[in-house]
């Protein structure tokens, strides 16, 4: 299943939606349900963030390949490779700093294999969840 | 379907006057400034106690938790709260996905996350 659109963050709520929509076909269950809708929300809030500057196309793409779910988020943005920028350590609230990098962490956590790649004027990410096809139990 | 953040306020007096931010609706990157403004408006107001009820967020992400981040922040401006674990800030009613954000990132081990509101005001 695909989603093309022009997205900003006032975009992310119907793009989680889409991604709920989507993976329900798929039979996967409520916790890996809620790891792919964040491991997504924080993927397209850096691109848009930090690649496109606040908006910009984004396309999603969720299929299967056999138990695992797969989910493409291709852009037009500048080659960021999400790899090159670690999560820093958390700090703790009393800290006056602002906590950065909390999101990649997120994706890191919430799902099993995140790559990039270059494509023709954009940037590719696949984030993998495993065995999550068809765990529904109901 | 997820919905912009919408947030009620009001005041339970226990041993310290708690202002109780009702959320409802998705915390993310389109609504962290939605939050800090109105936990900002009540922070100047005068509030030093704060519980934020997440029982109506859908959603909660990192740009979420820079915005409670921000909040443990302003009510530690008046040196009040100035050690590891934040005694101005609590959590009420997380849903598992959002309360799985606050242990995920750590931030349950320094804001305490309850899920009764006598409770929690008692625990100010």
């Amino acid at each position: 299943m695909r989603l093309e659109l022009t997205a900003d963050l006032g975009k992310l709520s119907r793009i989680r939606d889409f991604v709920s929509e989507a993976v329900a076909t798929f039979a996967v269950d409520t916790a890996a349900l809620d790891d792919l809708t964040v491991a997504v929300d924080e993927a397209v809030t850096n691109i848009l963030v930090h690649g496109y500057d606040g908006a910009g196309d984004i396309e999603l793409e969720i299929s299967v390949s056999g138990p695992d779910l797969l989910v493409r988020i291709r852009d037009q943005a500048p080659e960021f490779d999400a790899k090159l920028s670690p999560p820093t350590a958390l700090q703790p609230p009393p800290a006056r700093n602002k906590p950065g990098g909390l999101g990649l962490y997120l994706v890191q956590n919430a799902v099993d294999d995140v790559s990039h790649r270059v494509i023709d004027g954009g940037n590719e990410l696949t984030l993998i969840k495993r065995n999550v096809v068809g765990t529904q139990s109901d | 379907m997820s919905e912009d953040l919408h947030i009620g306020v009001s005041q339970e007096d226990g041993a310290k006057a708690v202002t109780v931010l009702r959320l409802k609706g998705s915390l993310d990157g389109n609504t962290q400034g939605t939050l800090e403004a109105k936990a900002r408006e009540v922070v100047d107001a005068g509030a030093q106690y704060m519980l934020l009820d997440m029982s109506g967020v859908d959603y909660l992400g990192s740009a979420g938790m820079r915005a409670i981040h921000a909040i443990t922040n302003m009510l530690a401006a008046d040196g009040a709260d100035t050690g590891m674990h934040s005694k101005n800030l609590k959590i009420l009613s997380p849903s598992p996905a959002a309360a799985k954000i606050f242990k995920t990132l750590g931030f349950d081990s320094f804001i305490d996350i309850h899920n009764d509101i006598d409770e929690a005001v008692a625990a100010f």
